[in-house]
């Protein structure tokens, strides 16, 4: 997989090496900025109030 | 060939999973932390150049009658929890909603106001979005919880050791909280939090009862300083 993603990146082993980090870099941003955030309600931090039974499911 | 083609693609998928759960955890224990710490610092400061510049203190004389309600999602009120540092300091908001939570402690919307008659309910994390109430199972009675808003120092003194109880549990927020000790009405505080400390099986509650108040004019109240 990602051996085949370093045969698909354009120009010298340097190029591909800066390329690499940038996608590196997007995909740790776009995990922070929106995967996670949409994913850690879904763990049991949040629960911290005691009317959930009658504010609703959350 | 393809075996090895195979056995390639499963460890790096591996190694994938492994470093996205990696992440999470950076992500939820450290930078949701340092997130909500800049967010309720806003908070704080906000509600700190508010009061400087006296629109509190003129809406406090013009609604003595009917003080106008709180904000959903806005904060109204700073709490001091000598017991948890002496730099601990928290913005109180109107909600307890998980976006409100995330920039710091909420109020249980149909509990009463601050120091008014009844109890003003109150949320927070215990871990995560800053770790608000960490220390929570170290409160003991006679601890003060500290309150301003911005006319007035509301302190409160806690009345016994922390309570666990069940998540459907409402009547510890009740005017006069069930199993609080508390017998008749009065102006009471209750904190709740999650039990265990990363679980939410159960709830960990605190109540207090209003000891003094203060204007802010008076200074800081002597659990403060002390």
């Amino acid at each position: 997989m990602y051996g085949w993603i370093w045969r698909h990146l354009p120009g010298n082993a340097w190029v591909r090496a800066l390329i690499s980090l940038v996608l590196v870099l997007a995909i740790v941003f776009v995990l922070f900025q929106y995967v996670f955030p949409w994913a850690e309600p879904l763990l049991p931090f949040n629960d911290v109030t005691v009317d959930e039974g009658m504010a609703g499911p959350r | 060939m393809t075996t090895r083609v195979i056995i390639r693609t499963l460890s790096e998928l591996c190694v994938t999973i492994g470093t996205l759960i990696v992440l999470l955890v950076v992500y939820v224990l450290y930078w949701t932390s340092v997130r909500a710490d800049r967010a309720m610092d806003s908070e704080i400061d906000h509600l700190q150049d508010r009061w400087a510049t006296g629109s509190v203190a003129m809406e406090g004389a013009r609604g003595q009658a009917a003080p106008p309600p709180y904000a959903p999602g806005a904060s109204f009120a700073v709490m001091y929890i000598p017991r948890f540092g002496s730099d601990w300091a928290k913005p109180v908001l109107q909600g307890t909603g998980a976006e409100t939570l995330k920039k710091g402690l909420g109020h249980y919307s149909r509990t009463a106001r601050l120091g008014a008659t009844g109890n003003f309910a109150v949320a927070g994390h215990r871990r995560t979005y800053g770790d608000p109430f960490k220390d929570f199972p170290a409160l003991r009675p006679g601890d003060a919880v500290v309150l301003t808003d911005g006319t007035t120092w509301f302190t409160y003194r806690i009345d016994r050791r922390p309570y666990r109880t069940r998540p459907s549990d409402t009547g510890v927020i009740d005017p006069v909280p069930r199993a609080s000790g508390f017998r008749r009405p009065g102006r009471y505080l209750t904190l709740t939090t999650c039990d265990p400390e990363w679980g939410h099986s159960h709830r960990l509650i605190a109540w207090a009862h209003l000891d003094a108040t203060r204007p802010v004019t008076g200074g800081r109240p002597a659990a403060l300083s002390g």
